[in-house]
């Protein structure tokens, strides 16, 4: 049987990408579209290529850093972890969708 | 973006290669792990692999997201582009070249004349506040009397403070030079540096008591003369100057680069204090230049009308004596003249970068649609529009840079030789450079010329509708419709854009031819003229002045070489002039104020002789005209005409002057230009210098200075030093100045419309260059497009005649077209020329006749050439080649 899948609404990635190493630590790549597709319980997919500009994007703004190990395989890959302003980016950010959704979910509750 | 994010970006950049292989080397992990995941629940292998591919999306488009992420994507296609553009224009260095070239002029043309703009119309005069500084002009040009002064500063609320200047031309000896000098100088009333608002370098200026008689020998130096008489040195406030035989004690240096007067005097490099209170009560010795400063909050209009109420007072108190006064700002004075021969100027730089833009334009047009084909493949591979047009601007761009970088070379040295022409009468032409600020901003016109001229182009190459590009480029047998009409335009414009241009320089030229064509009255071939001045020499102090010009002319005219000499108060066309006020024996008297003014001129005997200006009736002044002897004068023909139209001048008496002396007319001589090259014709009255005893008395007065004026048998310039010589024997402390032959003179007061006529010549010469090599471009281009069309006419049995008609119709006719706007802009471009003309009007049948003939020839010419080797071709060959 085909679940529904559900995309994710856009500019959450960066949400979710910060919120999974903040409780995680240090992951690569294809442990955080996992990590994140598991969280969900499988609702949410991420075109899991799209992590990776996503990453980098991350990276450019300075809210996580990357260094290159080893995986379990002893495969060559790249690892990142949360920084401090990266954080304070996820705080903020999580109080302003924690905002919205309750605005949101007002709306619809009084409608 | 912050510091560090900037940091991050740049190392990014830095080590792309690097980047791309840890991406790529990311993306392969995550693939190999989820499909190793989907094997470990039992998918079979190459449809694990599909899956797993599948969920990530297109790799490609993901790793050029990732790497935009960093924001350098534009920096790495533009380095594609213009490596792109760099192979192209190497590949067709022909193109290159006059595309490069031709922008070159235009910017070239541009950074000199807007160099010259900026330094002469756009700087403020070096002063403080400077547009609250006015000068007071007698009908716009003319001095004021010592009396209206102190009329003026007793009258007007709307100074703060007004001076008056007068010039001063001492002998500066000594100081280690052989023969004394004459140093340019001005007397100012104390308060006219203060007024100024610009200190002193060093020492302090004029306090109101040096204004007084006995307390004036104290003097300010300019800066230049204390670093180049004085060698700078630091104790020159302890030092004095001997000006004249008396000495001034130096009081202060102006700073480097001051100037003052602006205009008339503007070499002056001393001012010592001008005592004005003997004059306090003298209407009439006008020799003063006015200079004030408006309050803070007072207009020029408010001071205007203020000024009009003061002079119509005083000239009901003092008839003829404040008429015709306006308040002129200061600036407007220095500029005002300029500024129409500027602005003509700057118009016709532009219209010539127009005209390069065009045909540059045209050049990319041309290419792009050569490649044409590229360009329909690469859209056909699903290129976008806009990467596209940006690829044909980078291009477009660069050419524009690599010309407007060449252009400015040109431009610095345009300005160089600008200078080397020595236009003597545009101001501050020593002020013009190439700045930082003019830099900049012909880098802007490169590129939004770039930008400009690429971008039609640009859009109209990559218009492609498929279907139709790869039919119409598959089978050019005829060129599209829009391609041609916008490469008419094209040549329209140009011919539109070079006309004027043409039209001004014709002008100029006629103007010019015209200005030659005067009769100046007198023979300025084989003429030597030099200043003497005794300003300050035992001569003045023992009264002989009188007897010392008749000797030196004796001697002069002793010296081998020497046809004839003599000697004049001021020699025509340099300068110089006085009026004198007289009335005609038996005519009524006019008002006071209302007598007739003519130009004065003082000679000595055979001055007409060696100036080669005929005496027409009656005789010379001679030597039998002296002090004793009744007074002569010999009058020019108009003034005859005037009063005397039957011819019967001579004989006749006039009376005139400071002390209305009564003088009995006993010649008449040809008219002669006296100030001005182009002026009105106007009467003229010499008298005997020996008769002239006033001036004469006048210690180191006006006829301390006088101008030798000799005719030699060979070349005049090779006889300045025996002539030097010659003063020198009869007095070494006498000084000469102004050496000139009269040719020179003559030529500096054409220096002006030479000038434009150069300038304007250059440009119209260079926009008829550019407009006949874009439209021998557009042409040849054109017919090669049409070589099938041509093949099949002639295999149909069509002559070469008839083809030679069919491609020279239609250049003519687009020619036609642009001839025909170009008129247009030619009669507002003449309008405001109309200032700089000379004996022509803007609206000169046979210039506008003349120009539009050339550009027809041109035109003509241009499309004969590629279509006579059109037709030499092989009509089978041309159908068979596309």
């Amino acid at each position: 049987m085909l679940r529904q899948r559900d995309e994710i609404p856009p500019g959450t990635l960066a949400l979710l990408i910060l919120r999974t190493l903040s409780r995680a630590g240090e992951l690569h790549g294809y442990q955080i579209a996992s990590s994140i597709e598991r969280g969900s319980d499988d609702v949410l997919r991420v075109e899991e290529g799209s992590l990776y500009p996503a990453l980098q994007r991350l990276l450019v703004q300075g809210w996580v850093t990357a260094r290159w190990g080893t995986t379990e395989g002893n495969r060559r890959a790249r690892y990142y972890k949360l920084t401090a302003a990266g954080k304070k980016q996820l705080a903020a950010e999580m109080s302003q969708f924690e905002r919205v959704m309750g605005a949101i979910v007002r709306v619809l509750q009084t409608a | 973006m912050g510091l560090a994010e900037l940091a991050r970006r740049v190392g990014m950049l830095l080590r792309r290669r690097r980047f791309d292989r840890d991406l790529a080397e990311e993306m392969r992990l995550h693939l190999d792990l989820r499909a190793a995941d989907a094997r470990a629940a039992g998918v079979p292998p190459d449809e694990a692999d599909a899956a797993a591919r599948r969920r990530f999306g297109n790799a490609t488009v993901l790793r050029e997201e990732s790497r935009d992420a960093w924001g350098w994507r534009w920096l790495e296609d533009l380095g594609k582009d213009a490596r792109y553009g760099l192979r192209g224009m190497a590949r067709n260095p022909g193109f290159t070249l006059v595309a490069v070239l031709a922008f070159a002029l235009g910017i070239g043309a541009n950074t000199a004349i807007v160099s010259v703009v900026a330094g002469v119309l756009l700087r403020p005069l070096p002063y403080a506040d400077p547009d609250r500084l006015v000068t007071i002009l007698h009908g716009g040009t003319g001095p004021t009397a010592a009396a209206n002064i102190y009329a003026w500063r007793a009258q007007c609320a709307s100074f703060e403070a007004l001076g008056a200047a007068e010039a001063w031309a001492p002998n500066l000896a000594g100081l280690g030079i052989d023969q004394p000098e004459k140093l340019p100088a001005l007397r100012v009333t104390p308060d006219v540096l203060p007024l100024l608002g610009v200190p002193p370098a060093l020492g302090r200026t004029f306090v109101d008591e040096e204004g007084l008689p006995g307390k004036e020998h104290v003097i300010v130096l300019g800066w230049d003369l204390w670093q180049q008489r004085f060698g700078g040195d630091p104790h020159i406030l302890d030092r004095s100057v001997v000006l004249d035989g008396v000495s001034y004690a130096v009081i202060g240096v102006m700073p480097r680069g001051f100037k003052f007067a602006p205009f008339w005097v503007t070499t002056a490099q001393a001012w010592a204090p001008l005592v004005l209170g003997p004059k306090a009560g003298d209407f009439h010795w006008s020799t003063l230049r006015p200079f004030a400063r408006l309050k803070p909050g007072v207009s020029v209009a408010a001071a205007r009308a203020e000024m009009a109420a003061v002079t119509a007072r005083l000239e009901q108190a003092f008839p003829g004596t404040n008429r015709n006064l306006e308040i002129v700002p200061l600036e407007e004075k220095v500029v005002g003249q300029i500024r129409p021969a500027l602005l003509v100027l700057l118009g016709a730089v532009g219209f010539v970068l127009l005209v390069a833009c065009a045909n540059v334009a045209h050049m990319l047009l041309a290419r792009a649609q050569a490649r044409q084909r590229e360009i329909v493949v690469r859209t056909a591979l699903g290129a976008g529009r806009g990467r596209l047009v940006r690829q044909l601007l980078t291009e477009s761009l660069m050419l524009a840079l690599l010309g407007g970088g060449a252009g400015v070379v040109l431009g610095v040295w345009g300005v160089d030789l600008l200078r080397a022409l020595e236009p003597v009468d545009v101001p501050r032409v020593a002020n013009v450079s190439v700045d930082a600020t003019i830099l900049a901003t012909m880098a802007g016109v490169s590129i939004l010329c770039g930008v400009g001229f690429g971008l039609v182009p640009a859009l109209r190459a990559t218009a492609v509708d498929l279907s139709s590009s790869l039919k119409e480029s598959a089978r050019g047998a005829t060129e599209g419709a829009r391609q041609g009409r916008l490469r008419g335009l094209l040549v329209v414009s140009q011919f539109a854009l070079a006309l004027p241009l043409l039209v001004g320089a014709g002008l100029m030229i006629r103007s010019f031819a015209a200005l030659q064509a005067i009769d100046p009255g007198f023979d300025s071939e084989g003429v030597l003229t030099l200043q003497v001045s005794l300003a300050g020499t035992s001569q003045v102090k023992a009264g002989r002045p009188e007897t010392f010009y008749p000797e030196l002319v004796r001697r002069v005219e002793a010296l081998p070489g020497v046809a004839s000499a003599s000697a004049i108060n001021h020699l025509p066309l340099a300068g110089d002039m006085w009026g004198i006020g007289f009335t005609v024996e038996g005519e009524p008297t006019p008002a006071d104020g209302d007598s007739e003014v003519a130009t004065y001129r003082a000679v000595l005997p055979g001055y007409f002789r060696t100036m080669g200006i005929p005496i027409l009736r009656g005789r010379d002044i001679s030597p039998a005209d002296d002090a004793r002897a009744p007074h002569v004068v010999v009058i020019n023909q108009k003034l005859a005409d005037e009063h005397w139209p039957r011819g019967d001048a001579v004989g006749k008496r006039i009376s005139g002057g400071m002390d209305q002396e009564t003088f009995t007319i006993v010649g008449v001589v040809k008219d002669a230009r006296q100030h001005d090259w182009a002026e009105k014709l106007r009467g003229e009255i010499y008298v005997s210098v020996a008769q002239a005893r006033r001036y004469l008395d006048n210690p180191g007065g006006p006829f301390a200075y006088m101008t030798l004026v000799v005719r030699t048998v060979g070349d005049p310039a090779a006889l300045a030093g025996s002539v030097r010589a010659a003063v020198r024997d009869l007095d070494p402390a006498v000084s000469v100045s102004s050496v000139s032959t009269m040719t020179s003179v003559v030529a500096r007061a054409t220096s002006r419309p030479r000038f434009y006529l150069t300038l304007l010549g250059a440009f119209a010469g260079l926009a008829l260059l550019l407009a006949a090599v874009g439209v021998y471009g557009v042409m040849s281009y054109a017919v090669s497009r049409r070589r099938q069309e041509i093949g099949i006419r002639m295999a149909l049995g069509a002559t070469r005649g008839d083809v030679l008609r069919l491609v020279v119709k239609g250049g003519l006719g687009l020619a036609l077209v642009g001839v025909a706007v170009g008129l247009v802009g030619a009669a507002g471009l003449a309008r405001l020329m109309a200032g700089l003309l000379y004996g022509v009007t803007p609206a000169d049948p046979p210039t506008l006749v003349g120009v539009a003939f050339v550009l027809l020839a041109v035109a003509v010419l241009a499309s004969v050439v590629p279509a006579r080797r059109a037709t030499r071709i092989d009509p089978m060959t041309a159908l068979r080649t596309d």
